[in-house]
């Protein structure tokens, strides 16, 4: 059932009982979910009274409990079945579809036009079993499709097949002309044998230009660097040996002393894990459906961002990584909602200059100044003060007039932030879907104003700007975001520069920014731009 | 503070905005007759406490009520006479507040959908609300108080603009 063509047409023999051309998840699916309620059961349970049950303990009630759980773990197991076996995916010219539901029974259908981008998750255990979830990310919010669980040959040539059909022009009216509805094979390619450790190690991102690759050993060495990060775990560890120092002091040692602390004691290996998650074995590639990347230490994914779909980026430099020169860079895409460091949307979670040159022009329209990663760089690294924007002058603001400051450059708005950690937040400015000045009475008094610029899924924030410039800023934007990105001329809507097919885009004044490398992709043509369903 | 002018015409960034209708206003309280009653009935409550128990502390209770609606009464016809929208040559702009005055600019080609709404109140004295959905997160953006006849004038032409401006998100 792997391979299934995308061309659709009649497909001979589905699994019995569904429609044609459907797919059963794999069976072991159930007891990989049903799993996970019995647990949930079980936390909710002990963690209320678990003080009390350690208290009254007798051998009669822990039978009782086993016995009480077997049942529980039964009925979900045979209600993850029942709904195993209701739960069926299609994958045709036209879209995914999922079809899931006991009594209430759901169809999801995601229109080729809409499908933003394919992840595959691999969670610990499903992953030991050589399984897999693929996640179909929807434009304009909504549901996303989850398929899951199947087998890891079958989530990449799902990937694929998907990605195949999601490129094809959204404006043909009817199926697609059969027989080019793969495009080149690039994520799965026949493996060399003498790869194949790596292969596996990277989870299949090993093929089309290396973008970034982080050691463990920068991992490791970032997170201890990033103040933000380190200041977070020593208060929460702190916090929680000062609540158990007390209670030991107050009520002498008792074990219904740690119950209350179980949710932090929880959270802090939760967290830095995902820190670690975030970025170990992180690969990213250029492929000819954009950015692919890797990651994952016991939970391992996989993501794909198109290169024309990006709405925003969010540059992240903290204190002690500007002298290794370390970025995280994160994106926004319309559709992807789970923002968290592991995610799909952070497209670097500590690279080298280099590496976010790269990372950079794959991803993102060109600034259209003379040397955008020069520009960045001086954006990051300068003191505000020396950076030439618009900023508060009142004394009233005096760390924000000090740390703050909004540049406005031919391609974008930068507005740059953070005391220890210098943060850039770059818009687009083709992006900006909306525009709102407010103020209030405090700011009036001040002679302030706040922009807000909204780009697809996403408010920035510029606040607390000088009146007379917000309302230049305002009126410029206004004209941008009227003007730029329209269809009518979409042959010269800004791509980013080391893109597939951009060698002749761009009505920004530049070629040449970013020393970085003359990689122009030329093998590869399907950019998801030119196809990009935008105002669905 | 409150000492702009209470009508639109300049606000911020923007000249020339059109004021909606004035029947909004009364449309605004007859719609808040179902909350003042409610709030009137946990005034008489804090009163009747405070006479037949003699406590103090409901005269305390009494304050809220007595501020929501006399603020209310009072400042509703300066609220609304602060809404105005312009529809300009490429861009609908809607400004309201007086204290926290904002205006909202929503270029034509960034419209993805118009929706007319006509509530029991509002077709009674023959109004309309426009809302108007972008690719910006949030609920998108509403213009009450509308005539109906302008109502449909303003989305027959965003719904025209928005196809030939079309821009991406």
């Amino acid at each position: 059932m792997a391979g299934e063509p995308v061309q659709g047409g009649p497909v001979p023999d589905g699994p019995r009982g569904l429609p044609a051309g459907h797919h059963r998840t794999h069976p072991l699916t159930p007891l990989l979910t049903g799993w996970k309620i019995v647990v949930g059961v079980m936390a909710v349970l002990t963690a209320q009274n678990a003080a009390q049950l350690a208290k009254e303990f007798t051998t009669g009630r822990l039978l009782f409990a086993i016995g009480a759980l077997i049942v529980v773990m039964v009925v979900a197991v045979v209600l993850s079945a029942l709904a195993w076996h209701k739960t069926s995916y299609a994958v045709d010219p036209s879209g995914v579809t999922l079809h899931s539901g006991i009594l209430t029974k759901s169809r999801q259908f995601a229109p080729r036009s809409r499908i933003e981008s394919v992840s595959i998750e691999r969670p610990l255990l499903a992953r030991l079993l050589g399984l897999a979830k693929v996640r179909v990310e929807i434009a304009g919010g909504g549901d996303d499709i989850d398929i899951q669980l199947v087998r890891s040959e079958v989530a990449e040539q799902l990937r694929h097949d998907i990605l195949a059909v999601a490129d094809e022009t959204p404006s043909s009216t009817d199926l697609p002309t059969a027989g080019d509805g793969t495009g080149p094979e690039l994520g799965t390619g026949p493996t060399v044998p003498a790869g194949q450790l790596r292969d596996m190690l990277h989870d299949g991102v090993t093929d089309g230009e290396l973008i970034a690759e982080i050691p463990t050993e920068r991992l490791i060495r970032a997170l201890l660097r990033d103040v933000e990060f380190g200041m977070g775990v020593v208060m929460s560890a702190v916090g929680v040996t000062v609540a158990v120092i007390i209670a030991v002091v107050q009520d002498g040692f008792n074990f219904a002393v740690l119950i209350p602390l179980v949710p932090t004691l929880i959270a802090l290996p939760k967290y830095i894990l995902g820190r670690i998650e975030a970025g170990w074995g992180f690969v990213s590639r250029n492929t000819a459906r954009g950015l692919r990347m890797r990651r994952g230490l016991a939970n391992t994914r996989t993501d794909n961002i198109a290169a024309g779909r990006i709405q925003n980026i969010d540059l992240r430099r903290p204190l002690l990584w500007r002298s290794h020169g370390w970025t995280a860079a994160q994106v926004h895409v319309a559709g992807i909602d789970d923002s968290s460091p592991n995610g799909a949307q952070s497209v670097l979670p500590v690279g080298t200059r280099e590496e976010l040159a790269l990372t950079f022009g794959h991803l993102f329209p060109p600034l259209g100044t003379s040397d955008d990663l020069a520009t960045i760089e001086h954006l990051l690294t300068a003191r505000a003060r020396e950076i030439d924007g618009v900023r508060v002058t009142r004394r009233w603001h005096w760390i924000r007039r000090r740390t703050t400051v909004t540049v406005v450059l031919p391609g974008a708005v930068v507005r740059r932030n953070g005391v220890f950690t210098s943060r850039l937040q770059v818009v687009p400015r083709g992006r900006i879907q909306q525009l709102e000045l407010a103020d209030g009475p405090m700011k009036r008094r001040l002679g302030l104003l706040d922009l807000s610029v909204k780009v697809a899924g996403k408010t920035i924030a510029l606040d607390a700007l000088p009146q007379p410039d917000a309302r230049e800023l305002h009126t410029l934007l206004a004209r941008d975001a009227r003007t730029l990105r329209r269809y009518s001329e979409r042959e010269s809507w800004p791509r980013p520069r080391l893109a597939p097919g951009s060698a002749e885009a761009g009505q920004t004044p530049t070629q040449g920014a970013f020393g970085g490398g003359d990689r122009d992709g030329a093998d590869e043509d399907l950019l998801g731009e030119s196809v990009s369903g935008g105002n669905q | 503070m409150g000492t702009m002018p209470a009508t639109p015409g300049s606000r911020l960034n923007v000249d020339g905005l059109r004021p909606i209708s004035e029947l909004q206003i009364k449309a605004h309280y007859r719609a808040s007759i179902v909350g003042y009653v409610i709030w009137l009935l946990v005034l008489a409550a804090a009163v009747w406490l405070a006479l037949w128990q003699g406590w103090w502390w409901p005269w305390l209770v009494t304050v809220l009520p007595v501020v929501v609606v006399v603020q209310s009464l009072l400042l509703t016809p300066r609220r609304i006479r602060a809404i105005g929208y312009l529809d300009g040559e490429e861009d609908l702009t809607i400004a309201r507040g007086i204290m926290f005055r904002s205006i909202e600019t929503i270029p034509y080609g960034r419209i993805q959908s118009v929706t007319i709404g006509e509530g029991p109140i509002e077709r009674g004295l023959g109004l309309a609300n426009l809302s108007i959905t972008t690719g910006a997160d949030g609920a998108g953006t509403s213009l009450p108080g509308l005539p109906r006849a302008e109502a449909e004038r303003l989305r027959a032409l965003l719904t025209e603009r928005s196809l030939a401006l079309m821009a991406a998100l």
